[in-house]
């Protein structure tokens, strides 16, 4: 049996006008794997993702009820700490989110944050996580120019190597490739798949041949409700729900 | 844009009324350099320019002016005022963009532009009567027996604390700029994508290392932009000064002594000028304010108008 | 441990710009307090029905600054108002988009900024001094020149906002330009450029600094424009600096009427806004 790193129990979510977005979800994410999750746009599924890491908290009036159950505690709770959760699960956004600083320093960022200021260990860790998202070889001659220089698929790299060098133990896409070229794509995506030896990845994502390619486990999404959650290939051969199919199929959305 | 129609007569006269009214903005800007240039023509070829810049001269029985003493106010009362006013409209724009509680910055940010709409006269009255005694009684003595003990600084401290002096312009003036200074950096601090804010707490960055680390940095062009702006208005400013400054045409090391600016000597002298090269002289100093302050303006909007537009694509 | 120490200095940082927020609003509310509690023992009937008396002695009020406030600043908005709204309807529609348009504008932003008191010494030169003597003209072209760009600026953006789709449909139907601008943008921006009018009001309302030299200031009723005429901002300036006691007085109240007219002008504008362009 698979070790279950993330268990979300009867999650409900109500966004601060009072939208009941999330309704009753209860799935479970194991570790080392990719997990998908698809569905028609305002379906929940970037809600649910951003559940993960309490990113709705930056914003005032949202409310959870509900479990996540992450290393055996309720990430839900009040007296978790969100710095910490947040540098255990990083994320990826829509878009390349580089700060205004040199490629160097975008990685570093978060290693300082945590007091690592030796040059040695900070330059090891910003190799290794640029290797890690396969940017290495692009990039090692000029680390110190300004983030913005590099191409929208580096920049996202970049962003991901920028997760990854915290060592996070999850690791939360949000549609990474929405913005990207076909090429950029394809190696964001394997990306993904090569990092799961080493976390694991949550994906959303509104391209079902993407969720098919990567991910191992589907989780799909209607209204706010968990419709079907199973293996990738089970949802996408033979699914047991009728809205499933009909979607996979693109009978809708 | 423009349709392809058979033009109408009466359009034709609409868009050349709309477009000779649209002129008065550059009729006007030339007009003043034009006009203060001429103005001024007799001062400029008596003293010439740097002549007249580094002259300490004001006598107008001997007729001998120069900009010096005026400059000197002006300069110091403007720094004065950006360094009381910078970090405050900076503390309130970080507080109303990311600190406040949503329902807290609707309001907080109309009380501050109320701040901005009060006129520079009542700055003035307020300071006049209300500041600069609380400042000779109270503030001045107390800066005078801690910070005036000082061995260097001691100098910015020394005299009789009268209350009419740079520092209490420099005081005033400042909280007319805060609102100001504070509505354009809250507005630049706007302009962070929240996706990146996001990203940054998304690697587990507190609250305030986003807005140093994240925020100032994206903003810090519009920011510099807004200082620079806000750097116009205080020198330009006449009102809230001249009631706290009084008018007082020397150089001196003391905060607590009166000054003059060149906005304060034009107020107060205009009218009263009774030789034709005084008079010059008073045009002289509007020319290189409108000049100083025309510039200063032109690299704020420059400033401003670029905001980063690379970065997160789009 | 580094959590801690991250997490205190966060907290200090924060707690700081709450003390900047506390700072503001304290000036705010220090100075319409002040102005408010000296302003409301000078008000009176007497302020606003009667004119100056002597200096020295009691009683008096200051009807002609009021009245001369009123005239020189609505002349003000008659020059204004037609020249900066037709600017930017020219910016915005028939040189849309190009570079004239675009520097125009600049130019616009930039002297809306400019120093008050130099449009002062500028109306001055022209008006003033060939005349050889102040005048009520001289005061209101003073303020219509802070005015013009205020406008014209507003209007810009107001009529920029307004959907091209809006202007195609009415083309459509074979109306020329100057109708389409008349009668379907300008209606669509109507809110928008009034706001913009009453702001710009507000704004030349208060000043003072471009009247020293141009309607300077007269003691005894008057309404021609072609001599001085006292406005209320110049009498306070000269009234608080004069060594009276009922000077002052009157110059607080001056300072209300002048600070409550402002304040509601800018508060019933940015209403207007909000409630016709939503939250900004």
């Amino acid at each position: 049996m698979m070790e279950v790193e993330i268990e979300v129990k009867d999650l409900n979510f109500y966004y601060a006008g009072g939208v009941h977005a999330l309704k009753d979800i209860n799935l479970k994410v194991y570790r080392n794997t990719v997990t998908a999750l698809i569905g028609p746009s305002g379906c929940g599924k970037t809600t649910l993702l951003r559940c993960f890491n309490r990113m709705h908290d930056l914003y005032h009036g949202n409310r959870y009820t509900g479990q996540i159950i992450f290393k055996g505690r309720d990430i839900l709770g009040k007296d978790v700490d969100l710095i910490d959760l947040r540098s255990r699960i990083g994320m990826v956004f829509q878009k390349p989110t580089p700060f205004p600083m040199s490629i160097f320093d975008n990685i570093a960022y978060g290693l300082r944050l945590r007091g690592i200021k030796k040059r040695t260990e900070l330059s090891e860790r910003v190799e290794r996580a640029l290797r890690q998202a396969a940017l290495w070889d692009e990039v090692k001659d000029k680390l110190h120019a300004s983030a913005y220089e590099l191409s929208g698929g580096q920049q996202q790299r970049l962003v991901i190597a920028r997760a990854l060098a915290v060592e996070p133990e999850v690791l939360l896409f949000d549609e990474p490739t929405s913005a990207l070229d076909p090429i950029s794509t394809a190696k964001i995506e394997e990306l993904a798949v090569a990092l799961k030896k080493d976390v694991t990845v949550i994906i959303v994502t509104h391209n079902m041949q993407q969720a098919a390619r990567i991910s191992d486990w589907t989780g799909f999404l209607m209204l706010g409700e968990l419709i079907e959650y199973d293996r990738t290939e089970k949802i996408f051969t033979n699914p047991s729900k009728k809205l499933t199919e009909d979607y996979i199929t693109g009978r809708f959305g | 844009m423009l349709p392809e129609l058979k033009r109408d007569p009466v359009d034709l006269i609409f868009s050349a009324l709309t477009g000779l009214a649209s002129l008065t903005v550059v009729v006007i800007v030339m007009g003043l350099f034009v006009v203060l240039l001429l103005e001024s023509y007799p001062a400029i070829e008596r003293f010439g320019v740097v002549g007249f810049l580094t002259s300490t001269d004001w006598d107008p029985v001997r007729e001998s002016f120069g900009a010096l003493t005026s400059l000197y106010g002006t300069a110091v009362t403007t720094i004065l005022a950006l360094l009381f006013a910078i970090p405050v409209a900076l503390g309130i724009a970080v507080f109303v963009t990311e600190v406040a509680p949503g329902f807290l910055r609707g309001p907080i940010g109309v009380a501050i532009e109320l701040l901005a709409a009060i006129p520079s006269i009542i700055y003035g009255m307020w300071g006049l009567f209300t500041v600069a005694p609380i400042m000779a009684e109270y503030i001045e003595p107390f800066l005078q027996s801690t910070l005036g003990r000082l061995p260097i600084l001691g100098v910015l401290f020394e005299g009789t604390p009268m209350g009419i002096d740079l520092l209490t312009a420099g005081l005033v003036l400042s909280i007319m700029i805060i609102p100001f200074t504070a509505s354009i950096a809250r507005d630049a601090f706007n302009l962070t994508p929240p996706i990146v804010k996001e990203s940054a707490y998304a690697v587990g960055a507190t609250k305030w290392e986003v807005i140093k680390d994240v925020v100032l940095p994206y903003s810090k062009k519009a920011v510099f932009g807004g200082v620079v702006l806000s750097l116009g208005r205080a020198l330009g400013e006449t009102m809230a000064v001249a009631f706290v400054l009084g008018n007082n045409h020397q150089i001196t090391t003391s905060l607590f002594d009166a000054a003059a600016t060149i906005t304060v000597t034009l107020a107060n002298e205009f009218t009263e000028a009774d030789s034709d090269i005084y008079l010059a002289s008073l045009f002289y100093l509007a020319l290189i304010l409108f000049a100083f302050s025309f510039v200063l303006l032109a690299v704020a909007k420059f400033l401003l108008l670029k905001p980063q537009e690379k970065g997160v694509n789009r | 441990m580094i959590a801690r120490w991250r997490r205190l200095k966060g907290f200090t940082a924060l707690g700081l710009s709450c003390l900047a927020a506390v700072l503001g609003l304290f000036w705010l509310f220090f100075i319409l307090v002040d102005v408010l509690v000296h302003g409301v023992r000078a008000l009176s009937p007497e302020l606003f029905l009667q004119d100056p008396v002597p200096a020295g002695l009691p009683g008096g009020g200051l009807r002609n600054a009021f009245v001369g406030q009123l005239l020189i600043t609505s002349v003000a908005a008659l020059i204004g108002v037609p020249l900066g709204v037709l600017g930017g309807t020219f910016l915005a529609e028939y040189a849309r988009g190009k570079p004239l348009a675009r520097f125009i504008s600049i130019l616009a932003d930039i002297i809306v900024s400019v120093p008050s008191i130099v449009v002062g010494t500028f109306v001055y030169a022209l008006m003033v001094k060939p005349l050889g003597h102040f005048s009520g003209w001289a005061g209101a072209v003073s303020l219509a020149i802070i005015m013009i760009p205020v406008v014209l600026r507003t209007t810009e953006e107001v009529l920029t906002l307004v959907p091209w789709t809006l202007r195609e449909a009415a083309f459509a139907l074979g109306a020329p330009y100057y109708r389409v601008i008349l009668q379907i943008v300008y209606r669509a921006g109507a809110t928008g450029i009034l706001t913009g009018i009453l702001l710009s009001i507000a704004r030349v309302a208060g000043e003072t600094a471009p009247l020293l030299f141009t309607s300077f200031n007269n003691s005894f009723f008057s309404v021609n424009m072609n001599e001085p005429i006292a406005s209320l901002t110049v009498t306070i300036f000269q009234y608080a600096m004069g060594p009276y006691e009922n000077w002052h007085q009157q110059a607080w109240g001056a300072s209300l009427v002048i600070t409550l007219f402002i304040l509601l002008l800018t508060i019933v504008g940015r209403m207007i806004i909000r409630w016709r362009y939503g939250k900004r």
